[in-house]
C-alpha cells in the first residue's frame, strides 16, 4: 500500500516502511518556500500527570489491519503503526533518519573493507525475559534470505551481503554474517554507499526473537501465533491481547532499555474513516493515526484535542513520457522525437498551473506547491533556494511563444512547432472526489494560455489501471499525475535511474546518470559531498523540467488534551516511555 | 421429493463450473495485480517480479485455472495475497461475524415486520395502516449508509448505548459470558439499522395477503361459526399469509452470508462484504474467485431452499 495522488497515494504511503522515530530534531527549515502547514508538531497541556493509565489510540483504516506483527514479514502500513508500539527496532536514527548511537545496538562502518559491526550496547531483554543476543540479530537475515521467504525484502539490497544468494539457494549459513561475539555481529557487503548509514544496502534494523521462532519453518511463520497473536517485542510497550484485524491491547515492557513507559497501557482501535472525527469529538481517543486528510474539517475547530501536522515523507509531480523501458535489456529508452521532448513545452505547462489555489482550495493547506523533489524534511538535502516553478501564466505564454508553439489557426489554441494541431493526453487518478474537479481547473489553467489537454480514456484512471498504461508506456500518455512516498533514504535512483523501471517518464541522459551515481558513489560517504550531489540533481531536474513537483503533504495528527506531552516532529517526537496523561478519561 | 433435491444438487455442479470459469477468467483481466500496491521507490523491481513468477502470474490462464480447480476440489482455495493467510480461513472467520450479525438481523426483520403487516392488514386504510405503510416507505427509501451513520452518531457516540467499531471488546476475556455478551453487543446496533431498513417488503407482502384473506369464503365460514375474530386472525388469516413469505425464507438464510458492505463499513464490522470489496480493490485473486463461487453456491442453495419450504408449508405445492 504505497504512491500518491488519490487512491493511489494513499495506496503507495501505506506501503513505505516506516522507522520508529524515537530521534532528536529540529524543525528548522523556515522560509516561505518550506510547503509546511501552520499546525504545530509539538503540544504540551497543563495538569498533574495522573499515575500509569492508558493511552486510547484509534487506527483509522476502512478495513481490518492484517495483524503480520514481524518487521521481517509485514507488508501493510498499518501493521507498521501497530508495530511502533511494540518495535524491534535496534538503532536509533536522527532527524535526516540517519542511523546514530543512542539506539540498542550501535553501527560502526568499514568503508575501506566493505565491512560493517553491529553491537548490542548493554544487557538488554525480550519482553518476555531472555537476552537479547547477536543471534537474534543474525536471525533476522535468515529469515529474509530463507528459500521459503515470500516477502519484498529479499531485494537486490539484501543480496548486496556476502553469501546471501548461496544461502538463499540452500546453503547452511549466510557466510557474510559473522558472530563475534555475544553482542556482536559482523556483516561483510559486496560493496557499500552512503545509504548503509540510513539503514540500506542490506543493513537490516530489526532483531527477530530467536528463542521464540527459530521452531517455527519460515514457511508457516506468517500464519503462526508467534507472528499474530503473541510477538515477543523489544519496544516500549508487549502484546497482551489482539483480537484479529480489530483491536490491539498493550501493556508496559518492563525489560525496555530506555525504561518502563510511565503509561500502564496502550489500547489500538481501528476506527472507520466515516465516523473517525465523531470519534474524537466524543473523547473516545487521545491518538488518531493515519487520520485522513481530507475529513480535516471534521476535527479543525474541535475544543477538546489539538490538531498537530508533520510533512510527509513525499510528494505528488507532473512527469512527462518521453521513451519507452526496454524489458529485455532492462533499460529505459529515451525517445528524442517525444511530442513532449521540448524543455519551453514541459516548463510552460508547469508554470501554468495554479498549484497554490488547488492546495489551499482543495486541501486546506494541507498540502502546499511542492519546490523540488526532495521534501524538505531532508533538512540536509533539500535546496531550500528554490522557488519552483510559481503560477505564472503571462511567463508560460512567453515560454511557448518563443518555443515556437503558436497559435496559427487563431482558435486560441496553439499548434505544434510546424503548424499541426496540438493535443497533450494527460493520466490523472481517480480517487477522492474532489479529484475530477481539480483535474478540470488545471485544464482550464492550460486551456488559458492555449495549450489542448485532454484525460487519456476521457475519465480519470482506477490506481491499479493507471499504473499498468504507465508501466506499459501507453501511447495515449503525453503526461500523467502520480507521486512518490520517499521511504526515509531519499536516493533517488530507483526512480529516475537508466535501469530503473520506475523511471515512468523515461528520461535518460549521461549527465543525469552520472548526478544520480554521484548521490550513492564512495565519496558521498562524506555528509557534505552527498548534499552537495543531491542539489545539485535537483538543479538538473529543475532545468530539464521532465518530472515537475507539484505538492508536498502534511499529514495530520488529532491528540486529546489529556495527552501531556505530545511530538511528532521526525528526530524530537515524544519517546513512548515518556508519554503521560492528565486525566482519568479522555477529555469530551 | 429427495430425488429431486438431488437432481437438482447435481445440476448445480456444471452451473458452479461455467461461474468459476467466467469469474476467474475475469478476475484475472483486472488490469493491476496483488503486487502493484506493494511498490514504493524502496522496493526492488527485480523482487516483485520473481513474486509474480512464484505466484504462478505469467503461466497461461487455462493452467492457473487447472492448478487452482484441482486445489479447490481438495477444499484448498490458496492463500490471500493481501492478508497471507489460507483463503478458506480468512472466509471463514468473516463469514461467522458475518453470520451472526446476519443472523440477528433477520430475527429483528421478522419480528418488526410480522406485527406490523399484520395489523396494518387488520386495519387497512386506518390511521394505523397509514402509519405502518408511511414507515415502510421511508425506511425504503433511505439509503443504508445514511440511516447507519445516524444510528451510530445518535445510539453509540450521543448515547453512547452501544460501541461504536469492532465485533468485540478487547478487554472481554475468551471463554467467558462477557466476551459472548461483549460479541452480542457490538452486533446488535448494526443488526438494527440493517433490519429497521430490511422490513419493506415483508410488511407490504404480509398486508396484501391478509387484505385478500379477510374476503376469502373461509374467513366468512369461521365468523358465521362464531369464531372470534382475534382467533381468526390468529388461526386462519394470519397462516394462509404467510405462504408468499416463506417462499423468500431460503434466499433470506443463504443471503445471510453474503454480508453488507455499508453496514459493515460503517461500524467497523469486519464480514464479508467488506472482504469481497477490499479483496477487489487489491486484486486479491484468491479471495475473490473464492467469494463469488461461494455467493454462486448460496443463490442456487437458496432457490432449492425456497422451493423445498414451500413444498412443506403448502402441500398443494409440489417441486417437480
Amino acid at each position: 500500500m504505497k504512491k500518491n495522488g488519490g487512491l493511489f497515494s494513499i495506496l503507495l504511503l501505506l506501503m513505505l516502511v516506516l522507522v520508529a522515530c524515537n530521534n532528536t530534531t529540529e524543525n528548522n527549515w523556515s522560509g516561505e518556500n518550506t510547503a509546511v502547514s501552520d499546525l504545530p508538531m509539538e503540544i504540551t497541556n497543563e495538569g498533574e500527570a495522573i499515575k500509569g493509565g492508558t493511552l486510547q489510540v484509534a487506527l483509522v483504516a476502512s478495513s481490518p489491519f492484517q495483524g503480520i506483527l514481524l518487521a521481517e514479514l509485514y507488508e501493510d502500513a498499518y501493521d507498521a503503526d501497530i508495530m511502533t508500539f511494540a518495535s524491534n527496532s535496534i538503532f536509533d536514527v536522527d532527524r535526516d533518519f540517519m542511523i546514530k548511537d543512542t539506539g540498542l545496538a550501535r553501527l560502526d562502518v568499514d568503508t575501506d573493507n566493505n565491512k560493517v559491526t553491529v553491537t548490542i550496547q548493554g544487557d538488554y531483554k525480550w519482553s518476555d525475559g531472555t537476552p537479547l543476543t547477536a543471534d537474534d540479530l543474525i536471525y533476522s537475515y535468515e529469515i529474509i534470505g530463507h528459500p521459503d521467504y515470500t516477502g519484498i525484502r529479499y531485494d537486490a539490497d539484501m543480496q548486496n551481503i556476502v553469501g546471501m544468494v548461496e544461502y538463499h539457494e540452500g546453503a547452511d549459513s549466510i557466510s557474510g554474517i559473522t558472530k563475534v561475539n555475544d553482542k556482536t555481529i559482523e556483516i561483510q557487503f559486496k560493496k557499500l554507499s552512503p545509504a548503509i548509514y540510513y539503514g540500506g544496502d542490506g543493513l537490516w534494523s530489526y532483531a527477530a526473537p530467536k528463542h521464540q521462532l527459530a521452531s517455527i519453518p519460515v514457511k508457516n511463520l506468517l500464519q503462526s501465533d508467534a507472528v499474530r497473536k503473541n510477538p515477543v517485542t523489544l519496544g516500549a510497550f508487549k502484546y497482551d491481547n489482539i483480537v484479529n484485524g480489530e483491536s490491539v491491547r498493550y501493556v508496559a515492557n518492563e525489560h525496555y532499555f530506555k525504561g518502563k513507559p510511565k503509561l500502564e497501557k496502550v489500547v489500538l482501535q481501528v476506527v472507520p474513516p466515516t465516523s473517525a472525527a465523531e470519534a474524537i469529538r466524543a473523547g473516545q481517543y487521545d491518538i488518531a493515526l493515519s487520520y485522513p486528510a481530507n475529513q480535516y474539517d471534521g476535527v479543525k475547530d474541535l475544543t477538546n484535542i489539538d490538531v498537530l501536522g508533520r510533512p510527509e515523507l513525499a510528494y505528488s509531480y507532473l512527469g512527462f513520457k518521453l521513451g519507452k523501458y526496454d524489458t529485455a535489456q532492462g533499460i529505459n529508452i529515451m525517445n528524442e522525437n517525444a511530442k513532449m521532448n521540448d524543455p519551453g513545452l514541459r516548463k510552460a505547462i508547469a508554470y501554468a498551473m495554479d498549484i497554490e489555489t488547488v492546495a489551499n482550495r482543495f486541501y486546506q493547506g494541507l498540502r502546499s506547491r511542492a519546490t523540488s523533489l526532495i521534501p524538505p524534511v531532508f533538512t540536509s538535502f533539500y535546496d531550500a533556494e528554490f522557488n519552483g516553478y510559481t503560477y505564472d501564466p503571462q511567463r508560460a505564454k512567453q515560454i511557448l511563444d518563443d518555443a515556437g508553439y503558436v497559435d496559427v489557426d487563431g482558435d486560441g489554441i496553439r499548434e505544434d512547432k510546424n503548424g499541426q494541431p496540438l493535443v497533450i493526453h494527460l493520466a490523472a487518478m481517480a480517487g477522492s472526489d474532489t479529484d475530477e474537479a481539480i483535474t478540470e481547473y488545471y485544464r482550464q489553467n492550460w486551456e488559458a494560455v492555449g495549450l489542448n489537454v485532454e484525460l487519456t480514456t476521457g475519465r480519470l484512471i482506477e490506481f491499479n489501471a493507471f499504473y499498468d498504461k504507465l508501466e506499459a508506456d501507453d501511447p495515449e500518455i503525453d503526461m500523467y499525475m502520480a507521486a512518490w512516498g520517499t521511504g526515509t533514504n531519499p536516493s533517488p535512483t530507483g526512480l529516475y535511474g537508466e535501469e530503473a523501471p520506475f523511471n515512468y517518464s523515461r528520461y535518460v541522459t549521461k549527465e543525469l546518470t552520472t548526478l544520480l551515481n554521484s548521490i550513492d558513489s564512495t565519496e558521498a560517504m562524506d555528509a557534505e559531498y552527498r548534499a552537495d550531489a543531491f542539489k545539485d540533481w535537483q538543479d538538473y531536474m529543475y532545468d530539464t523540467a521532465h518530472i515537475i513537483p507539484m505538492y508536498f503533504r502534511t499529514e495530520i495528527i488529532p491528540v486529546n488534551k489529556r495527552v501531556k506531552n505530545y511530538n511528532v516532529s521526525y528526530g524530537e517526537s515524544t519517546e513512548l516511555q515518556n508519554i503521560e496523561l492528565v486525566e482519568e478519561k479522555p477529555i469530551k | 421429493m429427495w430425488k429431486i433435491i438431488v437432481r437438482r444438487v447435481l445440476v448445480m455442479i456444471p452451473q458452479l463450473f461455467v461461474l468459476s470459469l467466467i469469474v476467474f477468467i475475469m478476475a484475472k483481466q483486472m488490469p493491476g495485480d496483488p503486487f502493484t500496491g506493494l511498490i514504493t521507490p524502496e522496493t526492488d523491481p527485480n523482487r516483485i517480479e520473481e513474486l509474480r513468477q512464484l505466484s504462478g502470474f505469467y503461466d497461461p490462464w487455462y493452467v492457473q485455472y487447472y492448478n487452482w480447480m484441482t486445489n479447490a476440489f481438495q477444499g484448498d482455495f490458496g492463500q490471500s495475497y493481501t492478508y497471507k493467510v489460507a483463503v478458506s480461513n480468512l472466509i471463514g472467520e468473516r463469514a461467522f461475524n458475518t453470520f451472526w450479525l446476519a443472523f440477528v438481523s433477520t430475527i429483528l426483520v421478522y419480528v418488526i415486520a410480522i406485527p406490523l403487516g399484520v395489523l396494518a392488514g387488520r386495519y387497512q386504510e386506518r390511521i394505523m395502516d397509514k402509519t405502518i405503510v408511511l414507515y415502510s416507505f421511508i425506511s425504503y427509501a433511505i439509503p443504508t449508509f445514511v440511516l447507519g451513520l445516524i444510528f451510530l452518531f445518535v445510539f453509540g457516540y450521543q448515547l453512547q448505548w452501544f460501541p461504536t467499531s469492532g465485533t468485540v471488546s478487547i478487554h472481554a476475556e475468551r471463554g467467558t459470558f462477557e466476551y459472548v455478551w461483549s460479541k452480542f453487543h457490538h452486533l446488535l446496533l448494526p443488526a438494527i439499522t440493517y433490519a429497521v431498513l430490511g422490513t419493506t417488503g415483508i410488511i407490504q407482502y404480509l398486508r396484501t395477503e391478509i387484505i385478500d384473506a379477510k374476503m376469502q369464503d373461509y374467513v366468512k365460514t369461521a365468523r358465521s361459526k362464531g369464531i372470534p375474530m382475534n382467533k381468526v386472525y390468529s388461526r386462519h388469516i394470519f397462516r394462509n399469509s404467510l405462504l408468499p413469505i416463506a417462499a423468500f425464507l431460503g434466499f433470506t438464510i443463504t443471503g445471510l452470508l453474503g454480508g453488507s458492505i455499508f453496514i459493515e463499513t460503517i461500524f467497523g464490522f469486519p464480514g464479508m462484504g467488506q472482504l469481497f470489496v477490499s479483496s477487489i480493490g487489491s486484486r486479491d485473486y484468491s479471495v475473490i474467485t473464492a467469494l463469488v463461487l461461494l455467493y454462486g453456491f448460496l443463490a442456487l442453495l437458496g432457490g432449492l431452499l425456497s422451493d423445498i419450504i414451500m413444498s412443506i408449508v403448502d402441500p398443494r405445492i409440489r417441486i417437480d
